[in-house]
């Protein structure tokens, strides 16, 4: 009944009039979540339906997402929030099961490393239990499989095999027939996430090779090379998949250049985004808050959050990391540059986010 | 107002700086946990007050619905809107309780709010000419304001205040003696209008038009609880509201010993221009804690439920300084308010013939 408040516009409008707010459907979460988290209307919630453990530090959590979660593509990722001591805060992670889980069971994972340090991926693994909920958005992203069949190359690092899994579990299930090749870089044997999937998918899909690399098992450490390159048939004629640490990126996005495989061909993850090289002499300028009626000079290649932030502004953030668009707001004039594209913004009125905007002369926000 | 020097001011304020780095570094969990209760007894009291309305036509019930409606209305405005827009939970980065985007159930908008309260308000409070709070420029309050023949019927102006206060607050930011005297234009003021006429009708929409429709074989009777809630309301945030700063003891301060001021004269300013009043822990809900005003106006962001356990660190710091704590029961900081809106209604001769004779 309360989607009603969401999706029919008179009512929704009636609701705003009502309730003072643009959500009218969550003026009532605040009883519907003492009945059952899982009716809060704010966000979509999903249960903790089991917890399995992938590594040492690595752990699968199967998620329950409510009925109108909108789905998603193998290789997409998500944003979880979940509140740690009163504070909410996002995070993004891939989710590693296929779609047609969901669609069968409605059930996703997210297989999740510990962070040294991460404040989020610590507390998940100490302290999430079978039947918690937390928010979950909509899935978003651009690793997705090819729409026809050609011969595929992942290379994947660490907790960077998550998103590949979910590709790997969709295209063996459609009897992908074109060859497909997992490069899987782990410190050690016992670091292999998802080590019984990943065997069985070899035993029942003949198009699938695997090879994995304990870069830590020898006396030298053995990074990605020519060599592992050269044992993939056809390479040339590969689309390229590549989601893992930085290192390894860089070093994959190296080696398939000098192959002379074309850029649009290679496909990687924001997990490694690198951050664009930035302009340094003409960075920072004066920025003002408007609505605040706050202004601050910033240098250097600090970013609108981070500046608003020392200013004792509070403005809503969520990632962090420019993937979430929480921190959206409405720039009025200035230029920024997007520190992960490195690309300048127009001087006029746009929305940009605050989390990736690094001001290039004086800026006005809307804040 | 105490003077205090240079050292002490600044010594001052490090005293209450360390006060509240004390509790920014606790907020957590508990914080959350409380708002999150008060916004759930506003949800049931509302949505209980609302049910409860149509059934008006057997009296106990009304008094019951009004009563419910009334104490919800109150509760959101005051323990919830009031201190959410302060930014008190910005840091729990929940959006149903961020300053920037909070819209309370009352007739000011939230950007007029943020304006009038939060910015001249809170940082010109008291100043005279500044603070356009310190009597709502209906009121004289003081011997700054010249005394004329109208000043005494200004109690009539104080009900009147008193019972429309939502409309009041709404149409504060209007800056009526402003346009009067001709410092402003009136066109100047259209957007501020166009906010305010969206803003009333939405909430005149709801309670006079909406709910009473909806319940039509008995309208009249939720209008009138509707009413009812809305005058509850009013009258108990007013008051509560010159309890604050309106009191014998509340001083004033001109623009001139404010110019240029150091954070620690602002703290002392705060101190000294705001009065507390004391009550169990259900009036203090109702107040918002603005009956603990003295600590709300020295630190307006921190949780307000967070009040009364620093309050005795605040009176320790007073006492150090040898600043007036102003601090007294609900009904002696009212009777004094009371006294102060008559007195200055008289003409300064009688009012200070009036004064030197021994109460």
């Amino acid at each position: 009944m309360l989607s009603l408040l969401e999706q029919n516009r008179p009512l929704r409008w009636l609701g705003k009039q009502l309730f003072n707010r643009e959500d009218p459907a969550a003026f009532f979460d605040p009883l519907l979540t003492s009945i059952d988290p899982m009716l809060v209307r704010q966000y979509v919630p999903a249960k903790v339906t089991g917890i399995l453990d992938e590594t040492a530090d690595t752990k699968t959590f199967v998620l329950k997402p409510s009925a109108r979660w909108a789905g998603y593509e193998a290789g997409q990722h998500v944003n979880i929030c979940i509140e740690i001591d009163g504070v909410r805060l996002n995070r993004t992670f891939s989710l590693s099961s296929s779609p047609k889980q969901w669609q069968q069971n409605g059930t996703v994972t997210l297989t999740i490393k510990r962070l040294p340090g991460g404040q989020v991926t610590n507390w998940m693994h100490d302290h999430l239990q079978p039947g918690d909920t937390l928010a979950l958005g909509e899935a978003f992203g651009d690793f997705l499989a090819p729409e026809v069949p050609e011969p595929l190359l992942f290379i994947a690092g660490g907790s960077g095999i998550t998103p590949v899994l979910s590709l790997l579990d969709t295209l063996a299930d459609d009897d992908y027939s074109a060859p497909v090749t997992l490069l899987y870089f782990v410190r050690t044997q016992a670091d292999v996430i998802a080590a019984e999937k990943l065997h069985t998918l070899r035993q029942h899909w003949p198009a699938f090779t695997l090879t994995v690399v304990a870069t830590d098992a020898g006396k030298t450490p053995e990074y990605l090379n020519d060599g592992h390159l050269d044992t993939v048939p056809g390479i040339s004629a590969r689309r390229c998949y590549l989601c893992g640490p930085k290192g390894l990126m860089d070093l994959a996005n190296e080696l398939l250049y000098h192959r002379a495989i074309n850029a649009d061909r290679i496909h990687s993850t924001f997990f490694s985004a690198p951050m664009a090289a930035l302009p340094s002499d003409d960075l920072g300028g004066e920025v003002a808050f408007e609505r605040s009626g706050v202004t601050v000079s910033a240098e250097g290649d600090a970013v609108l959050l981070e500046i608003a932030e020392a200013a004792k502004l509070s403005p809503k953030y969520g990632c962090r990391m420019g993937v979430c668009h929480q921190c959206s707001c409405k720039k009025t004039s200035g230029t920024v540059i997007n520190r992960l594209t490195g690309k300048a913004s127009g001087p006029g009125e746009e929305n940009i986010q605050l989390c990736v905007s690094v001001p290039q002369g004086p800026v006005n926000i809307d804040l | 107002m105490k003077k205090l020097n240079e050292a002490q001011l600044q010594e001052l304020e490090q005293d209450l700086n360390a006060i509240r780095d004390e509790v920014l570094a606790d907020l957590g969990e508990r914080d959350a946990k409380y708002i999150r209760r008060v916004v759930r007894l506003h949800r049931a009291l509302e949505i209980g007050g609302r049910v409860m309305m149509p059934f008006g036509f057997i009296p106990p019930v009304f008094v019951a619905a009004t009563a419910s409606l009334g104490l919800a209305k109150i509760i959101e405005n005051m323990e919830i809107g009031h201190n959410v827009m302060h930014g008190q939970y910005d840091w729990m980065n929940d959006p149903s309780l961020h300053s920037q985007t909070y819209e309370w159930d009352t007739v000011c908008s939230s950007e007029s709010w943020r304006r009038t309260h939060n910015y001249e308000h809170h940082t010109y409070t008291n100043v005279i000419g500044k603070d356009r709070d310190y009597g709502y420029a209906v009121l004289r309050l003081g011997d700054d304001v010249k005394w004329h023949p109208g000043h005494l019927l200004q109690f009539i102006n104080y009900i009147l205040l008193t019972v429309l206060f939502q409309w009041g607050v709404g149409l504060h930011e209007l800056e009526t003696e402003r346009l009067r005297r001709r410092e402003i234009t009136w066109k100047s003021k259209l957007p501020f209008l166009k906010d305010f006429f969206r803003k009333g009708g939405r909430q005149a929409f709801k309670d006079y038009v909406f709910f009473p429709l909806l319940t039509f074989p008995v309208a009249p009777i939720v209008l009138a609880g509707n009413i009812g809630a809305n005058l509850i309301r009013n009258l108990w945030s007013s008051t509560v509201i010159f309890c604050g700063h309106f009191t014998q003891d509340a001083e004033t301060f001109t623009e001139q010993e404010c110019e240029n001021e150091s954070k620690g004269h602002w703290y002392l300013r705060q101190l000294t221009g705001s009065s507390n009043f004391t009550g169990n822990n259900f009036v203090h809900l109702l107040s918002g804690h603005l009956s603990y005003q003295i600590e709300h106006h020295v630190f307006p962001d921190l949780p307000a439920h967070r009040y009364r356990e620093i309050s005795p660190k605040v009176q320790a710091v007073c006492e150090k300084h040898g600043i007036h704590y102003n601090s007294a029961s609900f009904g002696r900081q009212y009777w004094t308010v009371l006294q102060r809106i008559g007195r200055f209604s008289l003409p300064d001769k009688l009012r200070l013939k009036l004064e030197a004779q021994p109460a």
